[in-house]
């Protein structure tokens, strides 16, 4: 698990994997908390400050039992993949739009590419004045951050094919429903799901955005509360709750990722 | 159809057509009264909007404030991150200590950070500056780390070859092989910063910026304000993107292969 690890996760995983054992990627985070814990029992820092990895385990674990951690994390999560399905759909038929035809590209691609150069983030305030602070804004705000990146993907997926598959195809006088699902879909899959991955990373940083600035309940919402009531552990207990969803996000992005282009190298 | 579709003006035509089409629905929607009708702002008020954020200046104070936190987060974070990069793929040790620590730090949403900054350093400019910082830092960290752990087995040999020391190793081989790849951490890292500056001017509203700005219109319902707020970032994110390329590309003509 070093930064190697993180940037070409393809390549070095494997190598990782067979000389590592799953043992041994503990050790790091477990040195890192006993490390965290003993800088907070040596009075370093007052308990305003840092509070030692023990009490952010005991409240995370009081906010489970309370079932207000089940909630945060279910409004959270209901958020995320509702805005992310809307984002993604949308995304896969605009891009698939604009590379299949020319004239949807030239009619549409520069209104795209000209909104596409603002930060997603940016649209927050608008979308407040629209759809006020409640779930609508929150699931609009991630369709928003899914749309851009998968759309792109699927854009450039679907460009990137080469002509001269097209042209085998034609000779065969292969038929749409086949040249959609035997060349088309198999040759963009690779590209729409890294998009997809990226989309929902992008979505997650977004919506956790979205619930500090206004929520009534959600992991971002918990930390801001928490940062507002001077409540510290609270605090480190929503970032590792989301350090922890994130992770997940991503690994599991990657999983299917690799299981569905796996053909590619077999 | 294609004929049409290759002259450039007919394509400069065409793409008009969806933004005319949008406004003019816009406009519509301002003027028709319909239940957000309050929100749409109308066009001729956007244009006032921005004459007026022109004439009282504030619009180029917030740009210049937003890009100036942009490029401080840069050279801070841009600066730490090549430095512990190139640091960590030359000493291994390093990488083994740090490498743990910073893979969970980069596993939190960076705005999610923001409470405990917060707390810690209070909700004013300084917060923004280290959560810019901090988007800087990492893209910089992870492609300066690549960029010198996989430099060319063959380069090292010819030092090796000519006996050079670890200097001159590091300054005449590491580096130069390494450079695109920290420019590219660069690149994304003023992306980052870029965005990063938006995000917290949004969720903190300290200092003046463009995010500011938009925050403090969206209370006062006033979209015209937001609207140019937007498009100032759009427009000064592109120009700032497309320099540094240009800036990148400079600095790497001398590559056979322009990356």
């Amino acid at each position: 698990m070093t930064a190697a690890a993180l940037a070409s996760p393809a390549v070095d995983r494997s190598r990782s994997r067979s000389s590592r054992s799953p043992l041994a990627a503990l050790v790091a985070p477990l040195v890192l908390v006993a490390l965290w814990q003993l800088t907070c029992l040596s009075g370093l820092f007052p308990p305003q400050v840092l509070v030692p990895p023990s009490e952010v385990g005991e409240t995370l674990w009081s906010l489970a039992l309370s079932g207000e951690l089940e909630r945060h994390v279910g409004e959270s999560m209901f958020r995320l993949s509702l805005g992310y399905v809307i984002g993604a759909v949308a995304g896969l038929v605009f891009g698939a739009t604009i590379a299949l035809s020319r004239l949807a590209e030239a009619a549409l691609s520069p209104f795209f590419l000209a909104i596409w150069q603002v930060p997603v983030i940016a649209f927050v305030p608008v979308l407040v004045i629209f759809l006020g602070i409640d779930e609508p804004f929150k699931i609009a705000i991630v369709a928003l951050a899914t749309f851009f990146p998968v759309a792109l993907a699927t854009f450039d997926g679907i460009r990137s094919v080469p002509k001269a598959w097209f042209d085998v195809a034609r000779v065969y006088r292969t038929r749409l429903p086949d040249l959609i699902g035997r060349i088309l879909i198999p040759a963009t899959i690779p590209a729409v799901l890294t998009g997809m991955r990226v989309a929902l990373t992008r979505a997650w940083v977004v919506l956790v955005a979205a619930e500090l600035l206004a929520a009534d309940s959600g992991i971002g919402q918990m930390m801001e509360m928490g940062r507002q009531m001077f409540r510290i552990d609270v605090v480190l207990a929503g970032v590792v709750v989301s350090g922890l969803i994130g992770f997940a996000l991503d690994r599991g992005a990657k999983a299917i990722e690799h299981r569905a282009i796996r053909w590619k190298y077999a | 159809m294609t004929a049409l579709l290759s002259r450039p003006a007919a394509r400069i035509l065409i793409g008009l057509i969806a933004p005319a089409l949008f406004l003019s629905w816009w406009q519509w929607q301002a003027s028709a009264g319909g239940a957000h009708a309050f929100a749409f702002a109308p066009l001729q008020s956007i244009g006032a909007a921005f004459v007026q954020l022109i004439e009282d200046g504030s619009l180029v104070t917030d740009m210049v404030a937003t890009l100036s936190r942009s490029l401080a987060g840069l050279a801070i974070g841009g600066t730490l991150g090549i430095a512990l990069g190139v640091a960590m793929a030359i000493w291994h040790p390093l990488d083994r200590v740090l490498g743990p620590l910073l893979n969970a730090i980069r596993q939190v949403p960076l705005i999610g950070w923001l409470p405990l900054l917060g707390l810690w350093f209070g909700t004013g400019q300084g917060t923004e500056l280290i959560v810019v910082s901090l988007s800087a830092f990492f893209p910089a960290l992870l492609n300066s780390y690549e960029g010198v752990a996989h430099v060319e087995r063959r380069y090292l040999d010819i030092g090796l070859l000519y006996g050079f020391t670890a200097a001159q190793r590091f300054r005449l081989i590491l580096l130069p092989a390494a450079m695109p790849l920290i420019l590219t951490g660069l690149t994304q890292a003023l992306a980052f910063a870029w965005i990063a500056s938006i995000a917290t001017e949004i969720l903190l509203s300290a200092g003046s910026g463009l995010g500011v700005t938009m925050q403090l219109a969206q209370t006062q319902q006033r979209l015209d304000i937001i609207l140019v707020a937007i498009i100032a970032t759009a427009m000064l994110g592109f120009t700032i993107n497309h320099l540094f390329q240009r800036l990148r590309r400079h600095l790497l003509r001398w590559q056979p292969s322009a990356l």
